[in-house]
């Protein structure tokens, strides 16, 4: 690859792709560069930026901004790089996830469902730059006053911009909807993984405990907790990221085949530690189904989440999150049905992006559909 | 299958007992004192100190917990912010979650079962789009707002529709009055609509897991019907994971049945759970969770054993 391109994808990434011809990803890294300069205006005309100074709502979102720049350079020159050498040895054979990648770029679903999200992302961790200023401030007098072009989204009962509290909020669907997924992944899949590896009496006692938990319906049993405990952020991420239990049952059986397969008894009969089978054989081989359940359980513990704000179990006022708006909306169902309709329609979109997302990642992982 | 069905019911008494440990330590790890808030706020030390010997809080940890889980089987265990039995309590709220559930089960089903199959029957055609791209949007709606975009449109837009409330009941039943049931069409549709959606997307699948068999092209090579092979062959068996599933959507339909209710203010044990959780009742979060885990278990050991009479394939001993 030439240096030249490698310099312009930096320069301006995209730039580099439409040199050596390739125009579609060339114009699809320009309009993303458009939209990054768009925003950066946006923060500038607002002025939103702040480096390391002011209120850190600030400072995190330039932080941010500065790092998608970064790495949206980072990713074109990457790209670029890539596809030359599949240009100058074209005979190569692919690999397994770049029959996945070639998979997934021709699967619909999928790319709308990457789109949702990692539109409702950039937004919520951009959206001191995108919001008017009202998501926490109250002014009074502006209170249920209805969609206006200067709130497109209407005015809620405190006086509060319904557009950026539905901005901030997905901060929180996606942060708790997020993290308390990474602990059920790393929980449930270290139980799945011990229980489906080694069976015999760690398996059942594993197993019998996962029945107990799992006796009480989910929903039933975070509710119970939270309420118990006291509802924050923290403590949803925690009982969300350790009752559920659901991913480990699939992960057990994942890896129960898995296990099964030729290439992990070749690695036992040649003395590989355990440690290194199931970090080397188990965990690669299970990666797939591993994917597709990460993404279905963000989307059920986003709408868990909205459920228990919805309660008012979920995360306390004043924090904008799209449950809790949708109970403060039930009272004004009849004056202000705009406070109802946004914040479900968000859920909504985002729910769906995951799951269309996991949807298709089923269908494009799977190594035995061709 | 007489053995079977007793060895699945002792698991299931040994679960129960496990759920029973569990909730005991988690309303033990709570963090305050039930006495005080019980007694509310500016109680004196006395009345506090009263109210936990009465509900003999003093006493050691084992001692409590069996005087919960005997106090429940013997219906001495007082729901003490209700002045009530338990028992008597959950068994007063339990018919308008039954009707509840029962209504939006059925609902659920008469629509997505006939979705399903036309789908599956249909793949690819512009009918199997607008049922998979419906069904996909419908796993993505939470119950509560759908319950209340229903009760926008039709109870306070059109005005067509009561909106909260149980309405008229006969012998505790709302669907035997025709103001009741009126009261019961929006919690129903907005309960039945995750499900509906579930059911279908699973009913799909099956259905076209089914259709790739040999039989069903056996069936097809010999010169029969389409509609026969359809009926005969792949309908009954596309049939069983739904039907196994309805166990598994008990705890979900429950689940559904909290946020329903508590939006369409309906009287049921759904409401009661987040009552009493407000409430810090711990006899009565204990009793009900544990007697939603009995039923959602219980109805999953049915399903299991009913799925035995559907297929003949599957024996149990």
């Amino acid at each position: 690859m030439s240096i030249q391109s490698l310099v312009l994808s930096l320069l301006l990434p995209g730039l580099g792709h439409l040199a050596n011809g390739y125009l579609v990803r060339g114009i699809l890294f320009l309009l993303l560069d458009a939209l990054q300069a768009g925003t950066l205006v946006l923060a500038v005309t607002r002025g939103r930026l702040a480096w390391l100074a002011g209120p850190s709502d600030y400072w995190f979102s330039t932080l941010v901004l500065l790092l998608l720049f970064a790495a949206l350079g980072a990713g074109a020159a990457l790209d670029l790089r890539r596809i030359l050498h599949r240009a100058q040895w074209p005979e190569r054979g692919e690999g397994y996830w770049e029959i996945v990648g070639r998979r997934f770029s021709r699967d619909p679903k999928g790319i709308v469902g990457l789109f949702i999200i990692v539109s409702v992302a950039y937004v919520a961790l951009l959206a001191p730059f995108f919001a008017s200023g009202n998501a926490i401030h109250m002014e009074l007098k502006e209170a249920l006053s209805p969609p206006s072009t200067e709130h497109p989204l209407g005015m809620d009962n405190f006086g509060r911009d319904v557009l950026d509290r539905i901005l901030f909020g997905a901060r929180v669907a996606l942060g708790v909807g997020g993290l308390s997924t990474v602990l059920n992944m790393l929980f449930g899949g270290l139980l799945g993984i011990v229980s489906g590896y080694f069976r015999g009496p760690v398996d059942a006692v594993i197993m019998r405990l996962l029945e107990v938990v799992n006796a009480i319906p989910f929903f039933v049993l975070s509710l119970l907790v939270i309420g118990l405990w006291g509802s924050s952020i923290p403590n949803l991420i925690i009982v969300l990221g350790i009752f559920g239990l659901g991913p480990a049952r699939i992960i057990r059986s994942e890896v129960l085949s898995v296990r099964e397969h030729d290439y992990v008894m070749a690695a036992r009969a040649i003395g590989a530690p355990t440690r290194r089978i199931l970090a080397r054989h188990i965990l690669p081989n299970s990666i797939a189904s591993l994917l597709v359940v990460t993404t279905m359980t963000i989307g059920v513990n986003i709408i868990i989440v909205a459920g228990l704000s919805f309660l008012g179990f979920g995360v306390k006022a004043p924090t904008p999150d799209w449950g809790g708006m949708l109970q403060q909306a039930q009272e004004f169902m009849r004056t202000a049905w705009w406070m109802a309709v946004y914040p479900g329609v968000c859920i909504i979109l985002t729910v769906f992006g995951f799951n269309i997302l996991g949807d298709s990642l089923r269908d494009v992982l799977d190594p035995r559909l061709k | 299958m007489a053995s079977y069905a007793l060895r699945r019911l002792g698991q299931l008494i040994l679960v129960l007992l496990g759920v029973t440990v569990l909730l005991f330590i988690l309303l033990k790890s709570m963090p305050g004192d039930p006495a005080r808030v019980m007694a509310g706020l500016g109680a004196s030390p006395e009345t506090i100190e009263a109210i936990r010997l009465k509900m003999g809080l003093d006493r050691p940890l084992l001692v409590q917990y069996w005087r919960m889980v005997s106090g429940l089987f013997n219906g001495q265990l007082e729901a003490m912010t209700y002045h009530k039995g338990v028992w008597k309590l959950i068994l007063e709220r339990l018919p308008a979650t039954v009707e509840l559930g029962f209504f939006s089960l059925l609902f659920s089903l008469a629509i997505s079962i006939p979705a399903g199959l036309l789908s599956a029957i249909f793949r690819n055609s512009l009918l199997d789009y607008a049922v998979t791209t419906t069904a996909l949007t419908g796993i993505s709606i939470p119950v509560f707002w759908f319950a209340l975009m229903l009760m926008m449109v039709f109870g306070v837009i059109l005005r067509v529709l009561p909106v909260s409330g149980r309405g008229e009941t006969l012998l505790g039943w709302s669907f035997l009055t025709t103001d009741g049931l009126r009261h019961l069409i929006i919690p129903v549709f907005a309960l039945s609509s995750v499900q509906m959606a579930m059911n279908a997307r699973l009913t799909r699948a099956s259905m076209l897991e089914v259709l790739r068999q040999e039989y069903v092209t056996t069936a097809r090579a010999k010169g029969l019907r389409e509609s026969l092979v359809l009926i005969k062959h792949a309908f009954r068996n596309a049939l069983a994971p739904v039907v196994t599933n309805i166990g598994l959507q008990t705890g979900a339909l429950f689940a559904g049945a909290i946020l329903t209710e508590t939006t369409t203010a309906w009287p049921g044990i759904g409401r009661l759970e987040v009552e009493s959780i407000f409430r810090q009742d711990e006899a009565v979060v204990f009793g009900l969770a544990l007697f939603v885990a009995a039923v959602f278990m219980a109805v999953q050991l049915l399903v299991d054993l009913a799925y035995a009479l559907i297929d003949p394939r599957i024996t149990y001993d």
